[in-house]
């Protein structure tokens, strides 16, 4: 018994030994705030740019671009025919100098950028565009490459005169033009799309016109590109309209979350995704930076409803879920002052977002209402019953989101009160694989690219949001796609939200996407709507 | 002896075999196939797509042929195609199979040498008090955790005093810290038992009549005592292959080094199943090669093993 309580003791020094260096890290630095930066003066041309994500990347295929990992990466290799500037709420030129769509949205012409060439030299012109739309519409067969989801209305390209590319669609398509600017829409040379499904993921063999080019890789440890001097053809609202500031830029991955707000502070890297709520404060005292990318590109986060177990398929039950959350409650405790509190399914910044916040206002007396109607009564242990059954159900999500799993415990403690139990299964991948499917499994909780309305992430059968074709809601979808002006296309854009978060309440929505990143003292980076950093705008103050 | 020898190697083959089928029929018991599950690990598939990638790599056809044909392509080396990469599951693992390699065989020579040293202070250190607390070292060790131990050495010296990057870069720290790191944990049970087994062996007689002969403790030990209890550490250093794999998932992820613990916590999470098959395929073999190993070693250490018949007086109990 002596002995044990010895190691009791010298486990307890240990821990409290550790504890104390590891909060030595929070107030050692005596270097000023965040103001390196804010000073910022003209840009500093060279040097070399590290930057961190959270998890290593093995297939650079364009289409399969739809995970931050590889977006953020691919963002700064690849050109867009389209740009969407998140300032202005506009698409704006890129590799496309022009575009023009028919009345009934089925036919796009984009006139193609004189002088771009991809990095090994060969033209970027109406001919290559012709065959990467051909590959984002139709897939690759021979490279068991799937066609890009938002392409789902692509017919055919044809080359038109010297420089214009004329895609039909075989419905209407009023999101087309919008999703021409997404990282997972990316050109490549043709060269690169000859090769087969190995070739075209190696990011070694993928070919772009972007800023930066490939230069070296490890497995799993880092990735080297190099400046593309002769770089001169940025989207047109783009503050650097000529070649990136850097000269090299470095990839690196930092699976463990807890190193990334130190990697930040120490100048390890420049730049790091996945920060911690807690790390952000810390950061910033230490005289690193904390940027908050908004996700413009994508939805709010959100609890997707599937009905297929049947307790949610009173819409009253889900209506008085949707008020049974404690948003702000969400933000205070488990988020930081980077995150918005979702307005809609669709972020505040994005074209059509309607304000729905008041109807989303945490009232609990509400739903208990609403939950009595639907006939949902309060059993012995406190969770509501209805004909046998408990009201029980149950959330999967990814364990993409740094912060979704404490948000979602809190929800469970706030529904408890409604009498409502939440089994909380968030960030378990491994029971998603199956979830995902599961129409029985009620709640998905998830964020999604929607470039534009929300037919393409909705409308399908099979989605893995709601798993379950809504007839209303399709036709609104296809009403919204076939819109022949912008202003109805946005009223209708409107309705969709209307429809999804309060009518029918299919989406329980929780806060806009954001990426948090931290960044050294020294580091000058913006970021594109879909949160990927703009190396090619990026530099580094000396010192 | 070679009777022996050929047994254990038959076993060990049999146990590869059946570790094969099992996870085999455990990718059966999944709801759907590795191209779906794939496919739809984020967002929705087309079903066309899922159709046809299934009949590119054969999961439309009957289970019978999918054992049969992966059963085929494994004794050729083949283990298939990893659907998160974009290549063979064989060059998948091949990439980063050698930083591995190098982290825990250094882990697992560190964690030997330093529960050697702990066993012979513990032993041999004068005074009860500094031999107590020797003893309660491996205790110690086994239950600091890995993760733990990581970070607080990162945050120390790559943020802190900034003696190294947080990145493996080749230089020295950079895979010393990580080996120290897994060392630690490694040896712990190491130590426990030889410490126990060398306790054993000095209440034996023998150990008596070597005293009274004027043998010093030192010659004792290293000349007797550590060689009889060298057989039980022997089986345990077999099975901390599998605390070694796992640290190894921890120390990567933490030390952000590329190597097979990375690759299965990634391949788990994005549901590359033919990866994550291969790698557990992987480790059964290491698992099993490590303990074939052990086994043929242990007769040269103690021959009572292979000469006495099961039952017979002399026969091991254990």
């Amino acid at each position: 018994m002596r002995n044990s309580h010895l190691s009791l003791k010298v486990t307890a020094l240990l821990a409290v030994l550790g504890l104390s260096l590891t909060a030595c890290g929070t107030n050692n630095s005596a270097a000023p705030a965040a103001d390196a930066a804010q000073n910022s003066g003209a840009p500093v041309e060279g040097g070399t740019f590290t930057y961190a994500e959270v998890t290593p990347i093995n297939n650079w295929q364009t289409q399969a671009a739809r995970f931050y990992e590889k977006a953020n990466v691919l963002n700064s290799v690849l050109d867009r025919l389209t740009y969407f500037d998140a300032e202005s709420g506009k698409l704006v030129g890129w590799i496309a100098k022009d575009f023009t769509a028919n009345k009934d949205q089925t036919e796009f012409t984009f006139t193609i950028r004189d002088g771009v060439t991809f990095s090994d030299g060969s033209k970027l012109d109406a001919q290559a565009v012709k065959l990467n739309l051909d590959a984002l519409g139709l897939g690759i067969k021979d490279a068991q490459i799937a066609p890009n989801v938002d392409f789902g209305a692509y017919k055919s390209a044809e080359v038109i005169g010297k420089d214009k590319v004329k895609v039909t669609l075989k419905r209407a398509d009023a999101n087309f033009l919008r999703s021409t600017s997404s990282v997972a829409a990316g050109l490549v040379s043709p060269k690169t799309l000859k090769l087969d499904n190995a070739g075209q993921s190696a990011i070694s063999k993928i070919v772009g016109s972007g800023p930066f080019v490939f230069e070296s890789e490890k497995p799993d440890e880092e990735v080297v590109f190099t400046s593309r001097d002769d770089y001169a053809w940025a989207p047109e609202t783009a503050a650097n309209q000529g070649d990136a500031y850097l000269d090299k830029l470095v990839i690196k991955y930092l699976p463990e979350v807890a190193s990334r707000a130190g990697a930040a502070q120490s100048g390890q890297v420049d730049l790091v995704r996945g920060l911690q709520p807690v790390d952000e404060q810390v950061l910033s005292a230490n005289g690193g930076q904390v940027f908050a990318a908004q996700g413009v590109d994508l939805t709010t986060n959100q609890a997707a409803v599937r009905i297929g177990s049947g307790k949610l398929a009173d819409v009253k039950v889900r209506q008085a879920l949707q008020v049974g959350i404690d948003r702000q409650a969400i933000k205070d405790t488990v988020l930081s002052d980077s995150y918005v509190l979702a307005g809609s399914i669709l972020n505040h910044k994005a074209p059509g977002f309607v304000d729905l916040s008041a109807d989303l206002a945490y009232n609990p007396e509400k739903a208990k209402q609403l939950l009595d109607e639907a006939g949902w009564k309060p059993g012995a242990d406190g969770i509501r019953e209805k004909d046998g059954k408990k009201l029980e159900l149950t959330v999967s999500t990814s364990n993409n989101s740094v912060v979704i799993k404490p948000a979602f415990e809190l929800i469970e403690q706030q529904w408890r009160e409604l009498g409502v139990k939440l089994v909380n299964r968030a960030a378990d991948n491994t029971f998603l694989a199956n979830a995902l499917v599961d129409d029985k499994i009620e709640f998905f909780g998830t964020r999604q690219f929607a470039y534009g309305g929300l037919g393409p992430v909705y409308a399908p059968a099979n989605n893995t949001q709601t798993l379950n074709a809504d007839e209303q809601l399709n036709k609104l979808f296809t009403k919204e796609q076939a819109a022949t002006s912008e202003a109805e296309h946005l009223k209708l854009v409107g309705e969709e939200q209307r429809a999804l978060v309060l009518d029918k309440a299919l989406t329980l929505v929780l806060w806009d996407e954001v990426q948090v990143y931290g960044g050294s003292k020294n580091a000058h980076v913006e970021f594109t709507s879909g949160t990927a950093p703009i190396f090619q705008g990026a530099w580094k103050a000396e010192g | 002896m070679g009777g022996y020898v050929a047994k254990r190697i038959g076993q060990a083959l049999l146990v590869i075999w059946l570790a094969y089928t099992l996870v085999f029929l455990a990718v059966q018991a999944l709801p759907n196939d590795p191209v779906t599950i794939f496919l739809n690990s984020d967002s929705a598939a087309d079903p066309a797509t899922i159709a046809q990638m299934k009949e590119y790599y054969g999961y439309d056809q009957p289970l019978v042929i999918q054992y049969f044909t992966q059963l085929l392509g494994l004794l050729r080396g083949d283990l298939g195609y990893s659907l998160s990469s974009g290549s063979d599951v064989t060059t998948r693992i091949g990439e980063v199979v050698g930083s591995t390699l190098v982290l825990a065989g250094s882990a697992f020579a560190a964690a030997v040498v330093l529960a050697l040293a702990l066993t012979a202070a513990a032993t041999l250190a004068r005074g009860a008090k500094l031999r107590s607390a020797l003893l309660n070292l491996p205790p110690l060790m086994v239950s600091i955790p890995v993760f733990w131990l990581g970070l607080v050495l990162l945050q120390l010296l790559a943020v802190q005093l900034g003696v190294m990057s947080l990145f493996p870069d080749d230089s020295f720290m950079s895979l010393a810290v990580p080996i120290f790191v897994l060392a630690v944990h490694l040896s712990a049970p190491i130590a426990q038992v030889l410490i126990k087994s060398v306790q054993e062996v000095n209440a034996q007689p023998f150990i008596d009549v070597l005293r009274a002969k004027g043998a010093s403790e030192s010659w004792i030990f290293y000349r007797h005592t550590l060689k009889n209890a060298a057989p039980a550490a022997l089986s345990i250093a077999g099975i901390t292959i599998g605390t070694l794999l796992a640290g190894s998932v921890i120390t990567e992820t933490v030390f952000a080094r590329a190597g097979l613990g990375q690759l299965i916590l990634q391949s788990v999470t994005v549901q590359d199943i033919p990866l994550v098959q291969g790698l557990v395929l992987l480790t059964a073999v290491v698992f099993t090669a490590v303990n074939l190993v052990v086994d043929l070693v242990h007769p040269q250490l103690d021959p009572r093993i292979i000469t006495a018949r099961a039952g017979s007086p002399r026969a091991l109990s254990a």
